[in-house]
């Protein structure tokens, strides 16, 4: 005989509002629905209020973790209907944040994905290395969340000498830690027990629905804005695509780890390099034409889509935000078929969701 | 600059533009839609072609065939929400459980966006923002 087995919408092992249906026969998932929606703030229609300058600071507020990349996307959208050339140490300064916010992202759900499985030193372990990435955070921005770096046509605020080369000291200081917690990740028989074979997402789904960002790419399906259509002059660094075979979740645990170390190679060519010149227009304001556009970002949880249409008025007449979790978010129940209950928690953890990102 | 590109099709161009995005692994970034300043709906179901989006674009249709049967969740769950937002129907879609919408409030379908912010709260709250 099946019981259904309701997790959520509020439930110890999530760290967000979602509601998932279990549809269990003894210990055994044989299906599952998910249900959305408890975190609607209507963030869509509000921006169709407000005013372009006042939007830019709107959407960076839909999420406290990828805030960056909501603005940068937005900006980009709306940079792209104006025809406005974005200065190159700008668009460095822009990647530059961009890498650091994957890196904390990446971190915070490494953390909870351990603290899950019960390896809380691990957790710890993890946590304590992104307090490295939020002082740098905190260096070039001055703030831990909400970094207000993306303006219209360029970043708000230039990087000095002394800032980079702190972060680069920090950089150092964070490689050599995360070389050890991927070897713990990699080597530790509890983690292995735990997610090795659980909640596997094969290539074929993930391609089905639509998979994208580190999910798809730890089901083998390598997908990564910045390589494939790329912007912010991501074409002039190097590093590769984080891509691994297995499609459970110990891949999703192995995909974000390697990234660590591609972020990391990023921010050092970056800061390195970074051009001489301005960041921004200056105090021109800038003119939004009217049109529409799309751009896309490979935000921490993968690829985020800014749709804006605008008429000609200081307001826009639509932004259409697609954010990962909205796309990975419906691989959940193919994912839980066939797994036990107790690993129910994890197996939704394991997208790295962000319920405030998908209800916008 | 990424690349963006508008083509604008009918409403019997839908499906038969979605097959052949299908089978050629193309990834359906997302389907749009908006009302137009003449009160006309604007949908577009922008696909993901290398580095380019090509943006395939309807106006003044409420009234579109669905492609979850083609793309699954990741059109099912753009077209529920679509259906929520505004006044457009996709036939063949199943639209029995609210998306983001609680099952409470209003009648769930084609609200959001063309309800006014006034009406909205007060729906919401039960009274008229104060000022």
């Amino acid at each position: 005989m099946g019981y259904i087995v309701p997790i959520g919408p509020y439930h110890p092992s999530l760290e967000e509002p979602v509601h998932a249906r279990l549809y269990t026969e003894g210990e055994m998932i044989k299906d599952a629905e998910i249900f959305i929606g408890y975190n609607h703030r209507g963030i869509e229609k509000l921006a169709m209020q407000k005013n372009i300058i006042q939007t830019m600071v709107l959407v960076e507020r839909v999420c406290g973790i990828c805030s960056h990349s909501h603005a940068l996307t937005f900006a980009m959208a709306c940079e792209s209907i104006s025809g406005i050339k974005v200065p190159k140490r700008g668009q460095y300064i822009r990647a530059i944040i961009a890498e650091l916010e994957r890196l904390h992202s990446h971190y915070l759900w490494l953390g909870i994905a351990l603290h899950i499985i019960g390896h809380d030193s691990l957790f710890m372990h993890s946590w304590d290395d992104r307090e490295i990435v939020m002082d740098a955070l905190e260096e070039l921005t001055g703030n831990r969340v909400n970094y207000g770096m993306v303006t219209y046509g360029g970043s708000r605020r230039d990087i000095s000498k002394e800032q980079a080369e702190n972060v680069l000291a920090m950089l150092d200081k964070l490689e050599e830690s995360n070389k050890r917690l991927a070897d713990f990740l990699l080597n530790d028989k509890t983690v292995a027990l735990r997610t090795q074979g659980v909640g596997v997402l094969t290539t074929e789904d993930a391609i089905r629905i639509g998979a994208i960002g580190p999910h798809a790419r730890a089901s083998n399906v390598p997908v990564d804005v910045r390589i494939d259509a790329p912007y912010c002059c991501y074409d002039e660094f190097d590093f590769q695509k984080a891509v691994w075979p297995s499609g459970d979740v110990f891949a999703r645990v192995v995909v974000r780890v390697l990234e660590n170390f591609e972020s990391i190679k990023i921010i050092r060519q970056a800061l390195d390099s970074l051009p001489a010149g301005k960041i921004n227009m200056g105090n021109k304001v800038p003119t939004i034409k009217p049109g529409e556009y799309m751009n896309r970002h490979e935000a921490p949880r993968g690829q985020l889509s800014y749709k804006v249409v605008t008429n000609g008025t200081d307001k826009v007449a639509r932004v259409s935000i697609h954010v990962p979790t909205f796309k990975n978010a419906p691989t959940v129940p193919t994912m839980l078929r066939n797994n036990s209950v107790a690993d129910a928690g994890l197996i939704i953890a394991s997208i790295d969701p962000c319920f405030s990102c998908m209800d916008r | 600059m990424q690349e963006y590109r508008k083509i604008s099709i009918t409403k019997d161009e839908i499906v038969p533009t979605a097959e052949r995005m299908r089978k050629a692994g193309v990834i359906l970034a997302m389907i749009h839609g908006y009302v137009m300043d003449d009160g006309r709906i604007n949908i577009s179901y922008e696909y993901q072609i290398d580095d380019r989006i090509e943006s395939y674009t309807i106006e003044g249709e409420n009234v579109l065939p669905t492609i979850s049967h083609i793309y699954d969740e990741a059109a099912a769950w753009p077209e529920r929400e679509l259906n929520e937002l505004i006044d457009v129907t996709f036939e063949g879609l199943d639209t029995s459980k609210r998306l983001f919408m609680p099952d409470n409030m209003l009648d769930g379908q084609g609200q959001i966006f063309v309800t006014p912010m006034d009406e909205l709260i007060e729906k919401v709250h039960g009274k008229k923002k104060e000022e």
